[in-house]
Formats: structure tokens, sequence, C-alpha cells
């Protein structure tokens, strides 16, 4: 009996078919609202990306999503628990269960590339010293960074940061991982290969991402479901396929995004 | 259940993976793999993954750690029933590129760490003569070239370097006031001495202690934050951007805060001495001499060249710990730790070298 490991990936997940659920989500800080009753799902082995223009509300309404800010209103749901208001216990349970790749990679300063992807490991489980440095040391070959495992963040280039981020977002095999802008800074190979580590992560290990990011090519190469924030109206404006986004979406505005048109030149 | 167990063969033995293997799980498992397979070095291992539900990274750790084990030719380590998947997944990694130890920290010996530390400072101390040498030549142009120093920049460094510096340099100024006279009184008093103590007080305070008491607050207070605002500009690449703009940043950010210095310690010292001396006087009106008394015994024991050793001693350290403060700024290195690290070596470098500096004048003008 042996099933391929993706279904039992997928399959063996605790919880719901629903990694992330936002039910009529206010963002925002004070009285400043970025978005206003959003409501969304991701599913299980989904990815989904989080698009929008400069100051939408992207990275706010993912700080919500990990339980850094309290949202204004609404309610999110890990796994069907709610972590707005959950007991401070059960939040960071299920904050454990996410992993979180930061815009500039928010490595430790004091610790080197490894000691860095190998914190979680030597925080959260009993593996021996070599073992754990085993794993930290396939993760960073797994994100092109096997040479600068010695070196510090001091010293690597926003690239690298942002690939030793991914590394250490994923040492403990986070069901969930979000990711703020992964390939923004990158170069084109860089960028591609970064891709097809997500897709492989998802495709062997079920992992469901949730992804910031503004590069188109990274948009169709990756995504299931792109959702698209509208600054101006601090709302929604696109919900589904890329493709179909860029192609049949009923607003000009999500058109025009996908299709990288200046203002002024909306069909 | 979750777990590996070896089961006895004629030849080969097995290691049965079960279960999902995770972070969380996998310490356990690791273990018994591994055991299984020192415990066997001449049979050859079969792992056996066909009950295996799910692995995370760290599980593909271990298939790969069982994978990549050194064996003799007749007791190599076979997967059965591993999906293609993982399979693909396994082999992706190359064993020889995880050949090398992991690089530790080296802990140095005592001595060693010593003759680091000394050759450092050392080191350090050539660079800030350096430092100061172009500090003065730029100086010298403040006054040759107009508006080269925005003097808008000099009162709001002096302003936080001075003005708010004013409470807590009047609280230790007047704290060693009144502390000297009290030490020196109680001992003064079993020989019927207490009328000089008011030289004592006098003389410590505005020879030495005026101006190091407020250099040591300056050097916390004001060196660390030097050091921490350069610091974070240069992790910024602020220094970078004012290089490329052509604009010198000893003349930009340096000279500002050089100057301010230079100009406000003297000043904050006349309060600590004043203050110093008003303490000096309440306790001795315990000691029965009268305020005047004191006023009148003071002007004979000191001169005007003490109080001016002691100005010009509060310049001097002024510029130090600008300078200091400054130059731990700029020579930051990359990251929050190195600016925390700017900051701290700032605080202990500006003290001890006011420390020599007093000591030098000691010998000087003893």
């Amino acid at each position: 009996m042996t099933r391929p490991l993706a279904d039992h990936a997928t399959a063996n997940r605790a919880g719901s078919p629903t990694a992330i659920s936002v039910r009529n989500l206010r963002v925002g800080y004070g009285a400043r609202v970025l978005l206003e009753d959003a409501s969304f799902d991701v599913h299980r082995g989904e990815i989904v990306v989080l698009l929008g223009g400069s100051g939408s509300g992207k990275s706010s309404l993912m700080k919500n999503l990990i339980g850094l800010y309290k949202p204004l209103a609404g309610d999110i749901l890990i796994d069907g628990v709610s972590l707005v208001s959950t007991t401070a216990e059960e939040k960071t349970r299920l904050q454990r269960t996410l992993g979180v790749m930061y815009q500039s990679g928010a490595l430790f300063g004091s610790l080197n590339v490894l000691e860095n992807v190998r914190f979680p490991l030597d925080r959260f489980t009993d593996l021996p010293l070599p073992e754990r440095n085993l794993v930290a040391r396939m993760l960073l070959a797994a994100v092109e960074l096997a040479h600068a495992e010695a070196l510090m963040p001091g010293e690597l280039s926003g690239g690298m940061l942002k690939r030793a981020g991914i590394a250490r977002a994923m040492a403990l095999g986070c069901d969930i991982l979000l990711l703020d802008e992964p390939s923004a800074g990158l170069d084109p190979i860089t960028a591609a290969n970064l891709d097809r580590t997500i897709l492989t992560l998802r495709k062997k290990f079920g992992v469901t991402f949730v992804v910031v990011t503004h590069e188109l090519q990274s948009i169709f190469a990756i995504a299931d479901r792109a959702i698209m924030l509208d600054g101006r109206s601090h709302s929604i404006i696109g919900n589904d396929k890329p493709v179909a986004l860029r192609d049949h979406s009923p607003d000009p505005r999500v058109r025009q995004f996908f299709n990288r048109q200046p203002d002024g030149a909306r069909q | 259940m979750d777990g590996s167990r070896p089961i006895a063969a004629s030849e080969s033995v097995r290691v049965v993976l079960e279960g999902r293997i995770t972070a969380h799980t996998a310490a356990p498992i690791w273990q018994s793999a591994i055991a299984v397979l020192e415990h066997n070095p001449q049979r050859p291992v079969v792992v056996d993954a066909s009950r295996l539900e799910y692995v995370d990274n760290v599980g593909l750790a271990l298939l790969f750690d069982l994978a990549r084990r050194e064996r003799s030719p007749g007791a190599k380590v076979q997967f059965q029933a591993l999906t293609p998947d993982l399979a693909s997944l396994v082999s992706r990694y190359d064993p020889r590129a995880f050949d090398t130890a992991a690089p530790s920290r080296r802990h140095l010996g005592m001595l060693e760490q010593v003759g680091r530390a000394a050759t450092r400072e050392l080191a350090y101390l050539r660079e800030l003569t350096t430092f100061l040498g172009e500090c003065i030549h730029a100086l010298r142009r403040v006054f040759t070239q107009r508006g080269l120093v925005s003097w808008r920049d000099v009162l709001d460094v002096a302003t936080e370097t001075g003005a708010n510096a004013v409470p807590i340099v009047l609280l230790t100024g007047f704290l060693m006031g009144v502390i000297i006279a009290f030490e020196v009184g109680l001992v003064a008093r079993q020989f019927g001495a207490v009328i000089f103590v008011v030289n004592g007080v006098g003389l410590a305070m505005l020879r030495e202690l005026g101006a190091l008491m407020t250099a040591i607050v300056l050097a916390g207070r004001t060196g660390a934050a030097f050091a921490a605002q350069l610091g974070t500009q240069k992790v910024n690449e602020e220094l970078n951007a004012i290089s490329t703009f052509g604009l010198d940043p000893i003349e930009f950010l340096v000279l500002p805060r050089l100057i301010a210095a230079v100009l406000v310690v003297p000043l904050l010292a006349v309060l600590a001495d004043c203050v110093g001396l008003f303490g000096g006087a309440l306790v001795m009106s315990s000691f029965e001499i009268s305020p005047l008394q004191f006023c009148t015994q003071l002007l004979g024991a000191v001169t005007a060249g003490d109080f001016a050793l002691g100005i010009i001693k509060a310049a001097v350290y002024g510029l130090t710990i600008a300078a200091v403060g400054c130059h731990r700024g700029l020579e930051t290195g990359a990251g929050a730790t190195a600016v925390g690290l700017s900051a701290t070596r700032a605080v202990v470098t500006s003290i001890v070298l006011v420390v020599v500096i007093d000591g030098l004048f000691a010998v000087f003008t003893g």
C-alpha cells in the first residue's frame, strides 16, 4: 500500500482542509485603516500570492496573519483555531506552526548563517548537534547558500539574507510558510530557483504558502491563486487564478497590474 | 506507532521507518537507526520505508544521513519501498558536500586574549591619532572657509549634549561635593582641622572632580549616543550617500559634534564646580563652618589658575569623548550588533582615555 507521499502529506496534515481563514478582517493602525472587511481562505497545499501596489497593506495583512499585530476587527483562523480570540499559550503554539520569512531576512546579527538556520532546531527539537547541523546545512544547500554557512548576517547581500531567512523559516518543517517579498532584489536565476524550491516544497511536503510579492513572472510561475489588495478602496479587488485575473478580471485596476501598464493606459 | 526497529535477519539487518518523521519526532528514530548501522558495520542494512507516512525536512535529513554513511562494500545501506519523490529528493544532495565538520567557534586562551586586546588597543590609539589629525585639519578649514560647518547642527548637538545633560551633571556634581566634604570632614574633626576641609573640597572640585565627573557622565551619555548615531548611519549606508554627494563625513557629521562638545563640556564643568562647592558648604555647616567662613577660606585656598585648569581639562575631555564617539561610530561594522558594540567601545575607550589624560595633566601641572 504505497500512496504517493504528496497525497499523504496533504491528507495527513492535522485539522481542517483550510489552513488559514480570514473573516471580515479590518487591518490598520489606530484610525488609519488599510484594509476593510477582507475575507478569504487559504487551503492546504495551496500557494496563494498577496499582491497590490505599494502601501496597499500587504505586509500589514501578513503581520496580522502571523499574529504580530491584532486586527482592528474580524477574525483569523489558523487550522480552524482563532488567532485573535485565543489564549496567549495557544497563540504561541499556533505561531510556531507558521514559518515566516521577513522582508529583510531578519537574521539574528550575533549568530552566523548556519547558527541562524539551526536556531529553531536548537530551541524546539531534541536532535543532537551533528544531526541539527546536517538538517541546517541541507536547508542551506536547498537555497544555494552552502558556501556561506560560516558568514555573519552583516556580511551577506540582500538576496542571500532573504534566502537564509527562508531556510530558517523552513527549519521546523512548518505546515504553513509565509514569505514577505522573497524574490525582490534577487537576480532572475536565483529568483527562478527560489520559485522552484517553493513548488518542490509544496509538492513533496504539502506545505501551504502565502507569498507577498510584486514579481509578475514569479506570480505566474508559482501561484494557484492571487489575492489583490487595493490601497485606495481598502478592499480585495481580485481573488482568482493569476491568468484569469490578467485576462478576465472585471476590475480594470487588476488587469492594469497584471499587464504592467502605467496609469492612464487602462483599457 | 512512529519509529524505527531493527529486525535481525540471517544476513542483512532491517531498519523499519514508519509513521510520521518530523522535526518533533525525529530525534529517537534517528538515534536508533544510527545505532543499528553502527552495531552492524559488516552487514548490509535494508531501510524499509513502506510504512513511512510523512517526512518533513528533518525526516529527509535522516534518510539522507542513512544513505550517505560510508560502509564497507558488502555492507551497504539499501532503501526499500522509498517513494520515487523522496528518492529523488534524497539523491539531490551530494554526500561529499556535507563531509566537512561544521565550523565551531574557537575559544581563545587567556594569554592570547590579553595579547590580542593589547595589539588591538595600540592599533586603535594610532588610528585615533590619525583621526584626530584629520579632525584638526578640518577644524582649521572651518575658520578659512565659510559655510563648511552648519552652525545649526552645532547648536542642535550642543542642546542635546549640554542643556539636556544639566540635571544629571548637577546631581553628580552636588553629590561629589557632599561626599568629599563629609568623608574628609569626619577624619579632619579628629585632628581639629575641620576648616582645612574647605581647601580640600575647593581644590578637588575645581582642579579635578568637576571636570572628571562631567566627563564620565558625558562619556556614558554623549559618547555612546555619537557612536550609535554614526554607527546606524553607517549601517544604513547614509555615510556612503554623504560621500557620493562629494561631502566629507568628517566635516558633515564629526565637526559639529566636536565643536559642540568642546564648547559645552567646560560650561557643564563650571556648573558641576559651583554645585559641588555648594554641596560642600552645606555639609560643612553641619561641622559648624558657616557659609561665610567657607567662602573666605575657599578664596584663600584656590586660585584662578586652579579654576582655569579644570576648565581646560574639561575642554580636552570634551574633545576626546566626541572624537572617540564619532570615530567608533564611523568604524562600525555591519549589522545591529556592530552598532551596540561601537557604543560600548566608545564609552569604555573614552573613560579610559579621560583618566589617562587626567593623569598626564596631574604629572605636568602638579
